[in-house]
C-alpha cells in the first residue's frame, strides 16, 4: 500500500532516468524476470500466436486446395497440391467484378463526401466560437452511438420515400449517418492542435486567404484527413445491413452481399474452397489498408470509434 | 521566413500557454459571423436527412402498425396505434427469451474477451521482443478482417462435414465420433461456443493492443517500489496496475457491451444468412422481424427498446470521451 502512495513525480525523474538508461533495464530484469521464464513466457506467447492466426491460416490454405482435398473426410494441414481453381470459379463468377465496382464506388464516395462535409464542420467547430457549438460537439458524440441496426428500418422508409433506394446514391448518403459524426468528433482534435499564428503569419508573408487555408491549414490536416479517411473506407467497405436493405428491391450488390448470397447458393453452399477464395479477395482491399495505415488506424479507431 | 517563424514562437511564448479563449477568430478565418454557420450547414443538412428525420420516424412507425404491405402495396392500411405496439412486444415471451439470451450472451463476450486480452496483454509484457512483434502482427491481420468474413471462416472451421476443429478434436481425443460432430445442432452449443469464439477472436486485437499501450503507461517505479515492499506479483497487480490503466479498462468495457450487445454480422455469417430463432441475440431478432419479415413498425419498437436497454452504459460511456475530450481542448 505504501507503493501507491510513494508515486514518483514524473518531470524531476525525468533527467535522472535519461541518463542511465541501460543500467536500469538491467536492474528491470533482474526484479522477477529470469531467462528461463522469458522463454517459457515466448512459448506460451508462440501459442497466443498461433492460435489467432490459424482462421487465417486455414482460410488462405483452403483457396488453394484441390478438390480432392477438399472433399476429403480428414482435412490435410498441407496440400497435396496446389490450385487455383477456387479463384478461377470467383472471377468466372458474373457477379463478382460489377459488385466489387459498386462497392468500390460507394465506398469511396462516402469517404470524399464524408470527408468534404465533415472537414468544413470540423474547421467551424474547431477554429470559431458560436452559439450552440459546444452542444453540437456533444451532439457528434451522442450521434456515434446510435446503432446502425436500429435505425435501418426508418432510413429505408425515408430513403423509398425520395425514391433513391436501390441506388448507389443512395447507399452513399446513408452512409454518411457514421461517415461525418466521425469526422466532425476526430478532425476537431487536429484542428484544434494548428495554431492560428501559423495562417496569421503566412498571411502576413503574403499569402492569400485561400494559399493560407491550402498551403497552411490543408497540409497539416493531412494526417487526421488520412487516418479519418481509412477509417471511412473501412467501414463502408465493410458494411453489410444498409446496403443489403437499401439495394434489395434492384439487382445491385455490393461485395458484402455478393459474398453472402453466393455461399447461401445450393450450388455453392459447400465448395469452401471458392467461399474461402471469395472472401479473402472481398477484404483483401481492406486489410491491405489497415496494415499499411495500421498506426493510424488503430489510433483514430481507440480515439473515437463506436462502430464495430 | 526563418524571421517571422521566430517571432511566432516568442510571441505565442509570451501571450501564455492555449490561445483559447478570446482570439476564436484569427488567421485566416478573420471573417464575418456567418461563416461557421455556412461551414456547418452541408453537415447539418446531411444529419437532418439521414439520421434526425429516420429517427423522428423511428419513434413515429413505432405507434403505428405499418408492414410492408401497409406501407407499399396499401398505405391506407396504415393507422395509428398508440401504445398497441409496444405493448405486444413487451407481452410477447419470444421477445424476452431474446433479450435474456442477449444479456447472457453479452455478459459472456465482454468478461471473456476482457480477461483474455488482459493476460494476453500481461503475457506480451514479459515476452522478448520477437515473440511480441508476433503476436502483434497476427492481431492486425485478425483485426483487418470484416466481421461477415469472420463469421464464415469459422462456419467452414465448425463445419460437421470436413471441419478442421471436428478433425483436430478426433486427432486429441481419437474418437471417430468427433469427426461428424455437428456445432452447431444445439444453439446453445453453437451461440454459446461457437458464435462466441468467433466474436472474441475477432474482438481479441484492439483489446489486446489497446490493454498493451496502457500497460507500457505503467511507471515501472511503482511496480518496483510494491516489489520492494514485498508485494506478490498478484498483489501489485490489483493494487498498482489496475488502477493505472483503469480509465482504458472502463472505457473499453463500455466499447465491448456496446459493440457485443448489438452483434449481427458475425452470427449472420456463422449461420449463413439465416439464422434460427434459438441464435437470435437481439440485433439479429431485429434483423429477422423488420427486414426479413418486414414488420416495420414492430422492430421499430424493438429498436427503441434495444436502445433504452443500452442507454446505461451509452451515457457512462459518452461522458467518459467528453472527458477525455476536454482534457484534450
Amino acid at each position: 500500500m505504501t507503493a501507491t502512495t510513494t508515486h514518483p513525480s514524473g518531470p524531476p525523474l525525468a533527467p535522472e532516468a535519461a541518463k542511465p538508461k541501460k543500467q536500469k533495464k538491467a536492474k528491470v530484469r533482474t526484479i522477477g524476470r529470469n531467462p528461463v521464464m522469458t522463454g517459457v513466457w515466448n512459448t506460451v506467447a508462440m501459442g497466443v500466436a498461433l492460435v489467432m492466426a490459424f482462421p487465417i491460416y486455414w482460410m488462405i490454405l483452403t483457396t488453394f486446395k484441390t478438390n480432392k482435398d477438399l472433399i476429403s473426410q480428414d482435412p490435410t494441414f498441407w496440400p497435396s497440391a496446389f490450385s487455383f481453381d477456387s479463384y478461377k470459379t470467383i472471377f468466372d463468377d458474373k457477379e463478382f467484378l460489377p459488385s466489387l465496382q459498386n462497392t468500390l464506388i460507394i465506398t469511396v464516395g462516402a469517404m470524399l463526401l464524408g470527408l468534404a462535409v465533415g472537414f468544413l464542420a470540423a474547421v467551424a467547430v474547431a477554429r470559431f466560437k458560436f452559439r450552440g457549438r459546444s452542444f453540437f460537439i456533444v451532439t457528434m458524440l451522442v450521434v456515434q452511438m446510435v446503432p446502425l441496426l436500429a435505425i435501418i428500418i426508418p432510413l429505408f422508409v425515408v430513403m423509398n420515400k425520395a425514391g433513391m433506394t436501390g441506388s448507389l446514391f443512395g447507399v452513399i448518403l446513408a452512409y454518411l449517418v457514421f461517415t461525418v459524426p466521425y469526422v466532425i468528433w476526430t478532425l476537431r482534435s487536429f484542428i484544434v492542435n494548428i495554431p492560428a499564428e501559423l495562417d496569421e503569419a503566412a498571411m502576413v508573408d503574403g499569402c492569400t486567404q485561400w494559399g493560407a487555408f491550402f498551403r497552411v491549414i490543408l497540409p497539416l490536416t493531412l494526417p487526421g484527413l488520412i487516418t479519418t479517411g481509412v477509417y471511412s473506407w473501412i467501414q463502408a467497405w465493410n458494411e453489410f445491413i444498409v446496403a443489403n436493405t437499401l439495394l434489395a428491391s434492384s439487382g445491385a450488390k455490393t461485395s458484402m452481399m455478393w459474398l453472402t448470397f453466393y455461399s447461401t447458393t445450393p450450388t455453392r453452399g459447400a465448395d469452401y474452397g471458392s467461399q474461402m477464395a471469395g472472401g479473402l479477395l472481398v477484404s483483401l482491399p481492406v486489410i491491405i489498408l489497415f496494415v499499411f495505415f495500421q498506426k493510424k488506424v488503430s489510433a483514430g479507431l481507440t480515439a473515437g470509434a463506436v462502430k464495430g | 521566413m526563418s524571421v517571422t517563424t521566430n517571432e511566432t514562437v516568442t510571441r505565442s511564448g509570451k501571450s501564455g500557454p492555449a490561445p483559447v479563449g478570446k482570439p476564436q477568430r484569427r488567421g485566416f478565418f478573420a471573417a464575418g459571423q456567418y461563416i461557421p454557420y455556412a461551414l456547418l450547414l452541408p453537415a447539418i443538412v446531411v444529419l437532418v436527412g439521414v439520421l434526425a428525420y429516420p429517427m423522428f420516424r423511428l419513434f413515429d412507425l413505432s405507434f403505428q402498425n405499418v408492414n410492408r404491405y401497409a406501407y407499399l402495396v396499401n398505405p391506407s392500411l396504415a393507422k395509428y396505434i398508440g401504445f398497441d405496439g409496444y405493448t405486444n412486444i413487451l407481452g410477447d415471451h419470444q421477445f424476452w427469451e431474446v433479450v435474456l439470451r442477449s444479456i447472457y450472451f453479452t455478459a459472456e463476450l465482454v468478461v471473456l474477451s476482457l480477461v483474455l486480452s488482459m493476460l494476453i496483454a500481461l503475457l506480451l509484457n514479459r515476452v522478448s521482443n520477437w515473440a511480441r512483434v508476433t503476436v502483434i502482427t497476427v492481431m492486425m491481420f485478425v483485426w483487418a478482417i470484416p466481421a461477415l468474413v469472420n463469421g464464415q471462416v469459422f462456419r467452414w472451421l465448425f463445419s460437421s462435414n470436413g471441419g478442421v476443429v471436428d478433425y483436430l478434436a478426433f486427432l486429441v481425443t481419437g474418437d471417430e465420433s468427433w469427426k461428424h460432430y455437428d456445432w452447431f445442432a444445439d444453439p446453445s452449443v453453437g451461440l454459446y461456443v461457437v458464435g462466441a469464439s468467433v466474436i472474441i477472436w475477432g474482438a481479441l486485437p484492439f483489446l489486446v493492443l489497446g490493454l498493451y499501450a496502457a500497460l507500457t503507461q505503467v511507471p515501472v517505479e511503482l511496480t518496483e517500489a510494491a516489489r520492494l515492499d514485498g508485494a506478490s506479483g498478484f498483489q501489485v497487480f490489483r493494487h498498482v496496475t489496475i488502477p493505472v490503466i483503469r480509465p482504458f479498462l472502463m472505457i473499453s468495457a463500455a466499447l465491448s457491451f456496446i459493440w457485443d450487445f448489438q452483434v449481427f454480422a458475425q452470427i449472420y455469417a456463422l449461420r449463413n444468412a439465416s439464422p434460427e430463432p434459438g441464435y437470435w441475440t437481439i440485433g439479429t431478432y431485429l434483423y429477422m422481424n423488420g427486414i426479413v419479415r418486414s414488420r416495420y413498425s414492430e422492430s421499430s419498437v424493438i429498436s427503441i427498446v434495444m436502445i433504452l436497454m443500452m442507454l446505461a452504459v451509452l451515457v457512462y460511456y459518452i461522458r467518459q470521451m467528453l472527458k477525455i475530450g476536454a482534457n484534450e481542448r
